[in-house]
């Protein structure tokens, strides 16, 4: 599994579809970290750009898992021994990709986006949230994936309906209906990051595991 | 290898694609699939691969390592062919696949991105990618189509050797190219029904045939005509006693 991982990578880095989702990530950080923030904000400002990055993490991710041919994806299927090990490569791959894009996020925000380290435990804390964004991401990205949408334009719409809804859920009182996004930002504003977070990630994890269930289920 | 009572269909309230089909695989089986466009099989071969399950009825038995060469290998990969079959066999687990290339002559093609590779030479890479790994059930979709003519000649014998090394061998096949071999299976699938043993299709190059004669050795002929000749011109042939029908109409 781990080759056919490496393989659907190489394939999104030799389409160079990769460049896509990377020069929106690079055009999202460069705006939302054009200044530093001032000192007391870091909190606040790394969970902005948690959330702000999903929506490019999903669109890499879907890009991600469309760029292999649907008849590859059969040979693969053959290849690594059954459909269940090649959807598992396809997330993984996802996945990583996503990481590897939410970590730049991350490593300019400490570089160019803060005017000082944050602590120890908040930098845990911001660490976590932003893979819990991978997830999120990948797990969006995968929904909207041709294989489950096929039509390219309902595709589209509905990552970026996904994550409007995402938004606009989480901000309401059914918060608890949806990763509730905005609810990690208001935490870290209000300060009640640390204290909150249990409650958000088990949920955030709870919404991810639910999609990506039926992204399989789709794809049995 | 079992098939018992296997139907599919592909969505709900369509028709069946396959119906009830039952069927046991061998080790050392060759099997020549045939059947009229969209009668199912393809589908079938998918079945056999494990890529669809079938809607009722289960297949068992199947063996741990397939091979499965489609009958259009898809070129839309941004690899050349050396690099494609290296990440082919490291999804195998290290499998050669040089021997292979070597063995289709796809040497000159190596370095040949997939996406200009003509469609016997994306051909080959599909079948290299299935053989590479000694599978134990060997799945051909329409295995000659558009191969050059020493590839074609090398393939019965590719099949064979699968088949003595005590795997399935199952090939879709309209050209007749396995049918040299001894103790071919005929397979064919006429209205979703699977049928063992039936009249094998005739060839897309045969256009007429004396079955009155069948210990003579045969020839087969092409005749271009008009297009407004052609109903007579089948119906004389049909009443003189020679199978006789139509393959292609051009200009």
């Amino acid at each position: 599994m781990i080759a056919l991982t490496a393989f659907r990578l190489a394939g999104y880095v030799r389409s160079h579809r990769v460049y896509q989702a990377l020069l929106l990530t690079l055009a999202m950080l460069a705006i939302l970290y054009g200044s530093r923030a001032p000192r007391g904000a870091e909190v606040s400002v790394l969970a902005d750009g948690a959330v702000l990055i999903i929506p490019i993490l999903a669109w890499a991710a879907r890009s991600l898992l469309d760029t292999e041919p649907d008849l590859q994806r059969e040979l693969s299927a053959v290849q690594v021994g059954g459909r269940g090990r090649e959807v598992a490569a396809g997330l993984v791959a996802a996945f990583a990709a996503c990481a590897v894009l939410s970590a730049l996020g991350l490593g300019w925000a400490l570089l160019l986006g803060v005017s000082q380290a944050p602590p120890t435990g908040v930098l845990i804390t911001i660490l976590l949230l932003h893979a819990l964004a991978t997830l999120t991401g990948t797990t969006l990205g995968a929904l909207t994936s041709r294989a489950v949408l096929a039509s390219p334009a309902v595709s589209i719409m509905a990552l970026v309906l996904g994550f409007m809804a995402m938004l606009l859920l989480s901000a309401s009182p059914l918060y608890w209906l949806t990763v509730p996004v905005i609810r990690w930002m208001r935490a870290a504003n209000t300060g009640l990051l640390l204290d909150q977070l249990p409650q958000l990630a088990a949920l955030s994890l709870l919404w991810c595991l639910i999609g990506l269930a039926v992204y399989v289920w789709r794809r049995r | 290898m079992r098939l018992s009572k296997v139907t599919f269909r592909y969505r709900r309230r369509e028709p069946l694609i396959i119906r009830s089909a039952d069927a046991r695989l061998s080790p050392g089986d060759v099997i020549e699939l045939t059947g009229v466009n969209g009668a199912g099989k393809s589908t079938l071969l998918r079945l056999l691969a494990g890529l669809a399950r079938p809607t009722t009825g289960t297949i068992s038995g199947r063996p741990p390592v397939v091979g499965f060469a489609p009958d259009r290998f898809p070129v839309g990969q941004p690899f050349t062919v050396t690099a494609y079959l290296r990440h082919m066999s490291r999804v195998r687990g290290g499998a050669r696949w040089e021997p292979w290339a070597e063995r289709l002559t796809m040497g000159h093609l190596l370095t040949v991105p997939l996406g200009e590779l003509s469609k016997g030479s994306a051909h080959k890479v599909g079948l290299a990618q299935a053989l590479m790994a000694d599978p134990g059930l060997l799945i051909l979709d329409e295995p000659f189509a558009g191969l050059d003519a020493d590839t074609r000649e090398v393939l019965p014998s590719i099949a064979a050797e699968v088949a003595a090394g005590g795997g399935i061998v199952i090939a879709s096949d309209h050209q007749g190219g396995l049918r040299a071999l001894p103790a071919v299976r005929h397979w064919s699938v006429v209205d979703g029904h699977l049928k063992e043993g039936t009249a094998v299709e005739p060839t897309a190059e045969v256009a007429d045939r004396a079955p009155a004669v069948a210990a003579v050795p045969q020839v087969t002929v092409a005749v271009t005509l008009p297009v407004g000749e052609l109903q007579p011109f089948l119906a004389r042939m049909r009443g003189e006693g020679y199978q006789a029908r139509e393959i292609e109409e051009t200009g």
